[in-house]
């Protein structure tokens, strides 16, 4: 292709005319872009000069046939934007709810809510460790990151009835009430998890292979991090301790004891420290909560007909990926006038162009395995 | 064992002799169906469930599937693994091509046989995998768990093992017309025998009523005792940062004519004017004590007159946040070119915040609300020549279906 035609959206200037420079697709179906991602790249050789996604392959217009569901029905559709951590989304979106009708939340269902979600906390980041090992090039990694997380959607399965797609919390508690084996077999999973753990540590994160692949790849400086609006492990990873459950704490994380890891160089290979990290986090928090459960009701006065007041309502939290919001405008009907989710995925992938640039091809797939989007959470 | 127990099967009677070419079709058909290699497709939650089935816990290798191929190419099994959107249809019609043949499909979870959760009210998701390629088998749920899969996978096989040299593969049709008349037809035969079955039943009841058996007793419904909840009033979230009043004194210093938007002790709403926006969010990012360098989001709602621009703003360092209304009034366009123009513009906050590039690009596609000086306005998630703008209340769109009531 002549060095002078720039494809839309490419900005950097035309190399010299005797540069090797061409472009290249990647997706919408392609094995490591997590879905129907579209890339398109600007090679030199085999140095990434610039990349510009190209989104929408996924985009299934929640927002606005959100106009059209009630509030209840709204929560199945968040379900399916990050549909790796469903219940942190549920989550998400109840809170919004609960503050735009005042409905408050009992003290045993603010437990199960911290326990399910840092669970499938856990469940995410295993997934995020099986294709970072997958897309480096290790199938068995991949293998094994998968069998714990079956262990948690059995958990899932028993308390909320799927595996995947939960729609479990309600605004003022959660649908149903835990099971009562749900206790010993958090118990049992944690005392697995831990063990397993520390032999995934073992497998992966001194692998040679994966460091010389991952250490100073893909540096994101904690300048761009917040000027792109990261959040999440990617923001952390560069140097930046903002967790929404620390620094705008909801539920009951402001009674719970947690560290918020923080790693400073920003590239590849402390994003995936990072979930790691997050990971024992996660278990030392459920391990708080899960002797100190309190007996009563598990949510609290349901209404007939479920309606918001008049005017716009947010409520942030901190799902696997990063800062999930939700912002409801409400006219006082039962369906929302307008509702609109910022997915931390859709921040992440904004600094994608920022990291690769200058990095090799092969390089793209490490880095794109360490942001963790999910596509249809960013397309909606 | 050996082959003996088999022949029946493989020897069926034609004119002229059972011949030897129905063993062959026989050994055929087993290699075929007993090594179906999946092409590497997902696009949404279903894809998950297609991952999982093919790890450690369910290992779809028992099948034989577990070669997951990630070009066409190579493959012969298209698993179509969640939604496809409109935008995505040709690239899973250009996939399907290039798959060589004897090849076979399986469709997914409830979006690939009718759009699923995603049917009505939408303008983006095609309803069902059939109206783009052709699939053999459907597996319903949302998502269906890997057993199902293996459930769907199996079907497959019974297919493909009665396929022989008189009753060769070849490519299913597509589905006739959108909405799918041929299920129509079976759905009304369907009623009709309901309702058939219906009179006979009230038949039977009024038989049962004049004439009850002997020690008949009369069933009585138990009463579940309906659960009861307690009234809890909202815990209100900790403050984090400085105090709404405090922020807006500081904001009140570099325009006067600001107001508050709505009242709220957790987020400071301001409510200012088209002119003043970009000047007011430069001076706020720049004041030290305000600090807001983290773009959350920007979005807009639409209302009958104007456009309510909604800008999110925090600081990361201090923790709070402030979020900035812009009303923009709707220009007056003749009526006829008001679907497709653009009613409203503002400048852009891409300056200040790279952030804010993909989202006002979502806004401008959207709504239709230019932003000056924004560096690449392309339309983000549609395609390029898509009509209309989704999120005004008035849009139309001739893929979209309303939900019977
Ligand atoms: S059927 Fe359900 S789980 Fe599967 S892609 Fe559609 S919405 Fe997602």
């Amino acid at each position: 292709m002549s060095t002078n035609v720039l494809l839309p959206g490419f900005r950097e200037a035309p190399l010299d005319e005797d540069f090797e420079e061409f472009y290249i697709n990647m997706g919408p179906q392609h094995p490591s872009t997590h879905g129907a991602l579209r890339l398109v790249l600007r090679l030199d050789g085999e140095k990434i000069i610039e990349v510009v996604p190209h989104l929408g392959y996924i985009h299934r217009g929640m927002e606005k046939q959100a106009e059209k569901l009630n509030y209840i029905q709204y929560i199945m559709m968040s379900d399916r934007q990050d549909y790796l951590t469903a219940i942190q989304n549920n989550l998400g979106v109840c809170l919004a709810l609960e503050k735009g009708t005042k409905i408050g939340v009992p003290e045993r269902a603010e437990y199960i809510r911290v326990i399910l979600a840092e669970l499938s906390r856990i469940a995410s980041h295993l997934v995020f460790y099986a294709c970072f090992g997958g897309d480096l090039g290790g199938q068995t990694v991949l293998l094994y990151g998968f069998k714990e997380r079956e262990m948690i959607h059995d958990i899932f399965e028993e308390v909320t009835g799927s595996r995947l797609t939960t729609n479990f919390f309600r605004p003022g508690g959660s649908n149903k009430d835990i099971p009562d084996t749900f206790v010993p077999r958090v118990k049992a999973l944690l005392k697995h998890l831990e063990s397993a753990l520390s032999d995934y540590d073992r497998l992966l994160t001194k692998n040679i292979a994966a460091m010389d692949r991952s250490v100073g790849v893909g540096v994101l400086s904690k300048e761009d991090a917040i000027a792109y609006g990261c959040s999440g492990p990617v923001l952390r990873a560069s140097g930046v301790s903002y967790d929404v459950r620390k620094n705008d704490p909801y539920s009951i994380y402001a009674s719970l004891d947690f560290k918020v890891p923080v790693f400073y160089n920003g590239d590849c290979y402390d994003r995936y420290l990072i979930r790691f990290e997050e990971m024992y986090e996660s278990i030392k928090i459920i391990k708080q909560c899960i002797d100190k459960i309190p007996s009563g009701p598990y949510r609290s006065k349901e209404k007939p007909i479920f309606k918001l007041p008049n005017g716009s309502f947010y409520a942030a939290t901190e799902t696997a990926k990063g800062l999930y919001g939700t912002y409801v405008v409400s006219t006082g009907g039962n369906s929302p006038y307008r509702i609109h989710t910022r997915s931390p995925s859709f921040g992440n992938l904004a600094a994608l162009n920022t990291m690769a640039k200058g990095q090799r091809l092969s390089d793209l797939v490490t880095i794109l395995a360490t942001i963790d989007p999910v596509i249809p959470e960013i397309d909606r | 064992m050996g082959i003996m127990p088999f022949i029946p099967k493989i020897l069926d009677p034609v004119p002229g002799g059972k011949t030897i070419v129905n063993m062959v079709d026989y050994v055929v058909n087993w290699a075929r169906a007993n090594s179906l290699w999946p092409l590497t497709y997902g696009t949404s939650c279903c894809a998950i469930e297609m991952m999982s089935s093919s790890m450690a816990r369910y290992d779809i290798a028992r099948f034989g599937s577990e070669v997951f191929r990630d070009s066409p190419r190579q493959a012969d099994l298209f698993i179509i693994a969640g939604t496809i959107t409109k935008r995505m249809a040709p690239a899973v019609q250009m996939l399907w091509e290039q798959i060589p043949g004897p090849k076979y499909s399986i469709a997914m979870g409830a979006c690939t046989i009718s759009g699923g959760p995603f049917r009505y009210d939408n303008y983006a998701v095609v309803r069902g995998a059939e109206q783009v390629i052709p699939v053999d088998v459907f597996i319903p749920g949302c998502p269906p768990r890997p057993e199902a899969l293996f459930h769907g996978l199996l079907k497959l096989r019974e297919k493909i093992m009665k396929e022989s040299s008189r009753n060769p593969w070849k490519e299913g049709a597509l589905s006739e017309s959108e909405e799918r008349n041929r299920y129509k037809e079976a759905a009304a035969a369907w009623a009709e025998l309901e309702k058939i079955k219906d009179e006979e039943m009230a038949i039977a009841r009024e038989q049962f009523k004049s004439n009850p058996p002997e020690n008949y007793v009369p069933y009585k419904a138990i009463r579940v005792q309906k659960e009861t909840f307690p009234d809890i009033p909202l815990k209100e979230n900790l403050q984090v940062g400085k105090s709404t009043e405090s922020l807006f004194e500081i904001a009140k210093k570099y325009s006067p004519e600001i107001q508050i938007h709505t009242e709220n002790n957790e987020i400071l709403h301001l409510s200012v004017s088209k002119e003043q926006y970009f000047s007011l969010v430069e001076s706020l990012k720049k004041d030290s004590e305000m600090n807001l360098d983290y773009l959350i989001d920007v979005t807009a709602v639409d209302y009958e007159n104007h456009f309510e621009l909604v800008a999110q703003l925090m600081s990361i360092t201090l923790g709070h946040k402030v979020f900035i209304h812009v009303d923009l009034l709707k220009e007056n366009v003749p009526e006829e070119t008001k679907d497709n123009a653009l009613l409203a513009s503002v400048s852009s906050l891409v300056p200040l915040y790279p952030a804010a590039e993909f989202k006002e690009r979502e806004v401008f596609e959207m709504f239709g609300i230019h932003f000056e000086s924004h560096p690449d306005l392309r339309h983000l998630f549609l395609d390029e020549d898509f009509k209309g703008f989704p999120l005004r209340k008035d849009f139309k769109h001739p893929h979209i279906i309303p939900k019977p009531v």
